[in-house]
């Protein structure tokens, strides 16, 4: 019986979804093609074969996926990187006293400073090429995971760590296997503001300068007035940031499993 | 060791607190919790701390197992000084404590464990302790899918697999509706019947004292310390309306209120 009222529940989520996606097309076409908005912006579907044209032939020098491979490992090198920095840090400052009066002071100066604000610093320190940008991108991550990291390991039940010590773990036992996974949903909370700070971040380092990825098509596009080109960008840069926090919630959902009591 | 202990740990006398004393720092100035508390465990006996709500029972336990310090007086444990937690005092929560992100069979073995034992020497006695408390065929599941009574099983499983001297429940069964209460306090009888252990319970229940205990130790409010002490001699299981029962049950009760 509730499984069954579950299913109807998503199928109404699926149909709203659609329905609103639906009009949004539509309105967007129907302005496009009968308003005067088609002198200002192309209709979705020649973005659409745009963005199709990009995927087999090429944008610049390369075809659209080769530039989501750009902007993506980018990501992922500065985002891992930054990431286990962050976790680690964050956890030892949450659950260490002695590590919290070091480092806290120092990164509660360096945190509210956003990533872009870097970019000037990072091309002077690293030059034109690739370290600058995931030097960015380790920042981008680095200080999210490091805060929501440092917020779970203060928060651990000191019962559930009494228990553990009871049990007769020591002090590196009870970091690695109660302090570490209790703070697991809190570090997923990071990692996901980290992701979508990573994915904005190299688009904006790809903007300052770049010849390959998602941001250089976008600013390219702009320089050559080519606004189906930066449309079809930007749908690109949608779809990888949907696409990726879907693929941390699936991981999140994995990991944290123990954490819902649903299904 | 001197003579004198050496009788005492003949007698199985594990757990032995001498005018123990607990006070608080508050900004009101000291807060007294536990004054001149003392205790001695006779081997395999079922004792348990009866006193009203908040007198400082739960802190008592805290200091036997090693969480909290003494601020005066002393508890030894087999003679020697109890500073930290120790595997060989197994605690049981109220809260039941246990690890959420382990299945059951997960946080029955974790003291196994850490102390380095196989993957299959530690599962085969977890799978002992898991049965025992009648969790068979929820080895896989995480606590959040258990019912509170199932948790407080695993949290009983987890506490006796590390085959402590000694086992510290506080308030186990607090938490429980009370038709769960009951059915708890008579699988935690045949547990205890099926291994014996020292057991120190806490409750501020008068029938679960007196349906598991051999020895009460009715308690003073804040600050907590022995007011009288009943050794209770009836046959198990009990007969929770036998006149013998009931009698006890409405004296207790009596001096308790005398203590409020």
């Amino acid at each position: 019986m509730i499984k069954k009222k579950n299913i109807s529940d998503k199928t109404i989520n699926v149909a709203c979804a659609c329905i609103s996606i639906g009009a949004f097309l539509f309105l967007w076409y129907w302005g496009t093609a009968f308003t005067k908005l088609g002198m200002l912006i192309p209709g979705p579907v020649e973005v659409l074969e745009t963005v199709t044209a990009g995927f087999f032939g090429k944008v610049g020098r390369h075809s659209i996926l080769v530039h989501v491979g750009y902007s993506m490992i980018r990501v992922m090198i500065g985002f891992i990187v930054g990431s286990v920095f962050g976790i680690v840090l964050g956890l030892l400052m949450g659950w260490y006293r002695i590590a919290e009066a070091i480092f806290n002071p120092l990164f509660r100066i360096i945190r509210p400073i956003p990533p872009i604000a870097w970019i000037p610093i990072s091309i002077i320190w690293f030059g034109l090429g690739e370290n600058a940008k995931i030097f960015l991108i380790f920042l981008a991550s680095f200080s999210n995971t490091t805060l929501n990291s440092m917020a779970g390991a203060k928060n651990v039940d000191r019962e559930v760590v009494n228990a553990a010590k009871m049990l007769g773990a020591n002090e590196r036992q009870i970091f690695t296997t109660i302090v570490l996974p209790a703070s697991v949903p809190s570090i997923f909370a990071g990692l996901q503001v980290a992701i979508s700070s990573s994915w904005a971040t190299v688009l904006a380092a790809e903007m300052v300068r770049s010849s390959e990825g998602l941001g250089w098509m976008i600013v390219a596009g702009m320089n050559n007035n080519d606004m189906l080109q930066i449309l079809s960008g930007i749908v690109m840069i949608g779809v990888v940031g949907f696409i990726l926090a879907i693929i941390m919630r699936k991981a999140e959902d994995i990991l944290c499993r123990w954490n819902k009591s649903g299904n | 060791m001197s003579m004198e202990q050496e009788r005492k740990l003949k007698n199985g006398n594990l757990i032995e607190c001498t005018n123990v004393c607990k006070a608080f720092e508050t900004p009101e100035g000291e807060y007294q919790v536990v004054k001149d508390f003392n205790l001695e465990t006779r081997e395999n006996e079922f004792l348990v701390l009866f006193g009203p709500g908040q007198c400082g029972k739960t802190t008592i336990i805290n200091m036997i197992a090693g969480f909290e310090r003494v601020t005066g007086g002393s508890i030894k444990s087999q003679g020697k000084e109890i500073s930290k937690p120790d595997p060989s005092r197994g605690v049981v929560f109220q809260s039941t404590a246990l690890f959420p992100w382990m299945t059951t069979m997960g946080n029955v073995e974790y003291g196994l464990k850490m102390a380095g034992n196989k993957k299959a020497e530690r599962e085969k006695r977890a799978q002992k302790y898991i049965d025992l408390v009648g969790l068979q065929g929820f080895e896989k599941a995480f606590p959040v899918k258990l019912s509170g009574g199932m948790k407080q099983r695993v949290g009983i499983a987890r506490a006796y697999c590390n085959e402590p001297e000694v086992m510290l429940m506080d308030e186990p069964f607090g938490a429980l509706d009370a038709q769960t209460r009951y059915l708890m306090q008579e699988e935690l009888q045949r547990i205890w019947e099926a291994e014996k252990r020292t057991v120190i319970f806490v409750t501020n229940n008068i029938e679960e004292a007196l349906y598991l205990a051999d020895r009460i130790l009715v308690l003073t409010n804040c600050p907590a310390t022995v007011k009288k002490e009943y050794v209770i001699d009836l046959p198990r299981p009990r007969n929770l309306v036998s006149p013998e029962f009931l009698a006890l049950r409405k004296e207790i009760t009596g001096i308790m209120d005398s203590t409020l």
